[in-house]
């Protein structure tokens, strides 16, 4: 159960603008998008925790002491020849989304509007640091680590989401589910990573789609594209 | 010559019959001979040193096994097994491991407890008699440092670290090479290198930059090759012949330890050995006589062949009470907010000074260390008198930071330059001594000769030291800035150590001090400065700043100069000012110029346009316009919040120019983000929009049940009731809201939306409309009010 706080040393404004749902060609405020990236840097404190168990493919079973059977296609699909999962839980607590707040009642919403998509930067960032630190170690046993995958994700229902949170220890760093399966602090996630032997991996072109791809909103603005057309 | 580690232990364990979850190092005590037994497989194998089977037995790796109370008899008993097979034919290092945890802030490890933890298992190794410890396979600087630490308080054997470095060249918690010599090589180590996690391939390079980056011999064990896992196996690929072909390669790049990690066995010692026997060569340390800081992350240069670089002054509460209030209250987040900004501004080390009266400056200090080293990369100094704080600053930051500063005053000296060596910090030194501040050049060099010469005393280097030159102010004494460039120019012909000064004293009681002060700095680079400690926000100062890179040939063909100098041509204005006021105020909103929008609503009023006339024909005329756009896709959510707090603030304009002045509401609309709900941006974007577009919101919040928001419309008669949900799980509270809307005989209309759901779904829930977003919420509401 390794909890690790990730260092976010900058907040790329370009993710920011993207989950505000800016399009790359608006000349939106830099000033603004910079505001808020410092901002939320200021007001951050990402965490993160995870444990790694053994996967039975055959029976689509993550062997923890209470093992959990997956029973959705999609994420089955997804850890298809992993022998192992890391599954992780990430947050950057619950000051930024106070801060929100507080700029909307003070009718700044353009600010609170940012920060919250730079705090959906942050918390994304704070996980690509903990998927790096699950594939250095997997790397050790010869293990390749895929893409994260999180409740939710691609039609994965959420109501797993207590299942997963429970196999992370995610409440060891304070995370908590309510009874409408949304974590609290809100900008938090959960997520299950494949761990594959390396030459199986080379063989699962799926694991190279963008998250998104697999995603069924495709009306989302935050959507990364496959193909940029920039 | 070329010193031969012995290869995997683990491997050769499994193969002898450890059984997978049994704890390797209780082998030492109850199957020595088997552990003998390998050993002695590798020196026979040609290794003349061989690391003892201790590698996870440390107090907090043993516990998983109850062996927590046996580290001094399993230490003890894997350098009597190692001893026995050695004989005389070889040496033996005892080898630490890392402890499995992360230490804080990174994690939840205490700093001191981790140094606790290695005290008491190198001591243990000490004590039965290792010739070298090996601190092995650390993924974190900061284990590292408190494995150093402890390792030179508990013996004087040499020090081997070996961190593991992964596929991008970095540890896992950042550190690159080059950092990691020159934090470690400061810090005492004896050897620096780097083991497991890649192949010789992959360490290739990495031993390169640590060769280059300090002067210490350097070690390598690589893997036999990258893992691969075959048929539920970790196989590691390499054969003996192949990795032995890597040794010449890995001596030229300056490994002059070279062993094996996972998967080497006897026979790839065997075949190193031969291979490194071949070799003829005498191994050349070379001198690193540079003056750097690092962070965890990255490594700073200073000196003459450097670009100067900027000590940001700005963390320091002296004369400003906000900032130590923040200090004093605990609250970090103007330090950070500084630390930001500065950087920003171009600072490459932070001074951070934490000098506020009655507070515990040690726990202070080493509550901003942590804050800071987790958010910037660049170094830090540290600014106390306080040898407490200094220490607690020392042992929590993760590289070499400066120590600002150490004067000629013994207790000073006494008490700063031992943590110096013992943190292996750089150290500014100020010549002022006991009989106070020397006023010439000469004198300033006699008493930075003596501080040099004790700090000598104390074990620090040359390149451990920069040297102040002292700023006097010139408006008291004439000749003050002139023996302050005199002795910036006597440092750099006679002691070669950086030179680094405060620069804003020299134009303390003057008008126009930031000319003072830049000029001073111009002269005072040409003269020698290599790092001044000075306001990054000094618009003047930057300007000197890139002036003088591009002029000392430190910015190459003057590229960063011209990007930041070069005149922008005037850029074409698309729309011209319309000369119409409430034209003005239109484009002003849709512009979203919260800040301009107030004079011209006051200048409006004076013209005797009516509130509804502006609100009509400009404010509402610029919203529609902004609805429309955005149905375009010609522009975004946040350019129509802007647009909408643009109008926000002209309202407040009008009511505050005519405080009588109510604007007549289009209706009203409760809002609420459903039960078990507890994200609400999109609901609080709606009822901005909706509120700058004329309408009385009610905003119940989120997470609200039916029954609460089934009172508020009886209490509130609204016109409109408008959900939103976001979630799967949430979308059932949607219907039941709107049954018991109807139940409870509410005739107003209903609106839904949120991210999950469809028009679809708000037609079978029986809402009377389905907003995609927040500018269809507002378009809606006006038609279900207008019927």
């Amino acid at each position: 159960m390794p909890i690790y706080h990730p260092r976010l040393t900058t907040i790329d404004l370009k993710e920011t603008k993207r989950y505000a749902g800016l399009s790359n060609k608006t000349d939106f405020s830099e000033n603004l998008l910079a505001e808020a990236c410092t901002r939320a840097q200021l007001l951050v404190t990402p965490k993160g925790i995870w444990n790694i168990y053994a996967y039975d493919q055959d029976t689509h079973t993550i062997m923890a002491p209470n093992p959990l059977v997956l029973s959705a296609n999609n994420v089955i699909r997804h850890l298809h020849g992993s022998v192992e999962v890391a599954v992780m839980a990430v947050t950057i607590g619950l000051t930024l989304e106070q801060e929100v707040s507080n700029l909307f009642l003070q009718n700044q919403y353009t600010l609170g509007m940012l920060l919250d998509a730079a705090g959906t930067t942050a918390v994304e960032a704070a996980c690509d640091v903990i998927c790096n630190v699950i594939d250095q170690h997997a790397a050790r046993s010869g293990l390749t680590a895929g893409r994260r995958f999180s409740p939710g994700y691609g039609g994965w229902s959420i109501d797993i989401q207590p299942d997963i949170l429970d196999l992370a220890s995610g409440g060891a760093i304070g995370l908590s589910v309510t009874a409408s399966k949304m974590l609290v602090p809100r900008k938090s996630v959960t997520a299950i990573v494949g761990l594959y032997p390396y030459q199986q991996m080379l063989n699962i072109p799926e694991h190279q789609e963008l998250s998104c791809d697999k995603c069924g909103h495709s009306g989302c603005h935050a959507r990364k594209e496959s193909n940029n057309n920039d | 010559m070329i010193n031969i580690f012995d290869g995997a232990m683990g491997t050769m364990l499994h193969q002898a019959g450890l059984k997978p979850g049994q704890c390797p190092e209780i082998w030492n005590i109850e199957q020595p001979e088997k552990v003998t037994a390998i050993h002695r497989q590798y020196i026979e194998a040609g290794a003349n040193i061989i690391e003892t089977n201790t590698f996870g037995a440390n107090r907090i790796k043993l516990k998983h096994y109850g062996l927590e109370t046996k580290v001094a008899a399993i230490n003890a008993a894997g350098v009597a097994v190692a001893r026995q097979a050695a004989k005389g034919y070889g040496k033996v290092a005892g080898s630490v491991g890392p402890t499995g945890k992360f230490i804080a802030p990174l994690g939840d490890l205490n700093f001191d407890t981790a140094y606790e933890v290695f005290y008491e298992q190198i001591s243990a190794l000490d004590k039965a008699g290792v010739d070298y410890i090996i601190i092995e396979t650390i993924i974190d600087i900061q284990e590292m440092r408190a494995a150093l630490l402890a390792a030179k308080a508990a013996t004087r054997q040499p020090i081997i670290c070996q961190l593991s470095f992964g596929a991008d060249g970095r540890t896992v918690t950042g550190t690159d090479p080059r950092t990691a010599a020159t934090t470690l090589s400061a810090m005492g180590a004896s050897v620096i290198g780097a083991n497991c996690s890649l192949g010789p391939a992959q360490l290739l390079p990495v031993i390169e930059i640590l060769a280059r980056s300090c002067s210490l011999p350097i070690s390598v064990q690589p893997n036999a090759g990258m893992p691969e896992l075959i048929n539920g196996q970790t196989v590691f690929p390499m054969a003996a012949d192949e990795m032995a072909s890597w040794v010449p390669k890995l001596a030229a790049a300056g490994a002059t330890y070279i062993g094996g990690c996972c998967g080497t066995t006897p026979l790839h010692i065997k075949a190193i050995r031969q291979e490194a026997d071949k070799l003829k060569f005498q191994p050349e340390y070379q001198s690193h006589a540079v003056t750097a800081l690092t962070s965890r992350t990255r490594t700073v240069y200073l000196g003459p062949q450097f670009a100067p670089v900027i000590i940001g002054e700005r963390i320091n509460p002296t004369g400003r009470k906000a900032l130590a209030a923040d200090i004093k209250a605990g609250n970090f987040v103007t330090v950070k907010k500084e630390a930001l900004a500065q950087i920003k501004a171009g600072a490459g080390v932070l001074d951070v000074n934490m000098g506020v009266p009655g507070i515990d400056q040690a726990t202070t200090m080493k509550q901003a260390i942590d804050e800071l080293a987790t958010l910037v990369d660049v170094p830090l100094a540290i600014d106390t008198t306080d040898p407490a704080a200094l220490e607690a600053g020392l042992k929590a930051y993760p590289g070499r930071a400066l120590i600002n500063s150490v004067t000629a005053e013994s207790e000073r000296l006494e008490s700063f330059l031992p943590l110096a060596k013992k943190y292996g910090a750089a150290v500014l030194c100020l010549p002022l001594s006991d009989s106070g501040v020397p006023t010439t050049a000469v004198e300033r060099i006699k008493i930075a000769k003596q501080i040099i010469n004790i700090a000598t005393e104390h074990g620090l280097n040359r390149h451990d030291l920069l040297l102040d030159a002292l700023v006097m102010t010139v408006a008291t004494d004439a000749k003050a800035a002139a023996e302050t460039l005199l002795t910036l120019k006597l440092y750099r012909e006679q002691l070669g150590c950086p030179a680094v000064m405060g620069l804003s004293n020299v134009s303390f009681g003057l008008p126009r001090r930031d000319l003072m002060n830049a000029t001073f700095c111009a002269m005072a680079l040409a003269a020698g400065l290599d790092a001044p400690i000075l306001n990054p926000f000094d618009p003047l100062m930057q300007d000197i700043w890139s002036a003088a890179a591009a002029l000392g040939g430190h910015d190459s063909q003057a590229v960063a100069y011209s990007k930041k100098h070069v005149a922008l041509p005037a850029q074409e204005v698309s729309n011209t000012i319309p000369d119409d006021i409430l034209a003005q105020i239109r484009q002003t909103v849709i512009n979203g110029e919260t800040t301009g929008v107030a004079p011209l609503i006051r200048q409006a009023l004076a013209e005797n346009f009516t509130p509804l006339t502006i609100t009509e024909q400009a404010l509402t005329a610029a919203m529609n316009e902004v609805g429309k756009a955005f149905g375009q896709g010609r522009c975004f959510l946040p350019q129509v919040l802007l647009a909408a707090e643009t109008m926000r603030t002209a309202f407040d304009t009008i009511k505050e120019v005519l405080p009588a002045h109510t604007a007549q509401s289009l209706g009203s609309v409760i809002l609420a983000t459903v039960k078990g709900d507890i994200h609400d941006l999109g609901k609080n974007i709606v009822a901005a929009l909706l509120e700058n577009n004329g309408f009385t919101v009610i905003d119940l919040g989120k997470d609200v049940s039916p029954e609460t928001i089934v009172a508020a419309t009886r209490e509130h008669k609204p016109h409109i009731v408008g959900l939103c949900a976001l979630m799967t799980t949430t979308l059932p509270q949607i219907d039941i809201t709107i049954a018991a809307l109807k139940a409870a005989g509410f005739t107003g209309k209903t609106i839904v939306g949120g991210a999950v759901l469809t028009e679809n779904y708000a037609r079978q829930a029986g809402a009377d409309a389905y907003a995609a977003n927040g500018v269809d919420a507002v378009n809606i509401a006006k038609q279900l009010i207008e019927c």
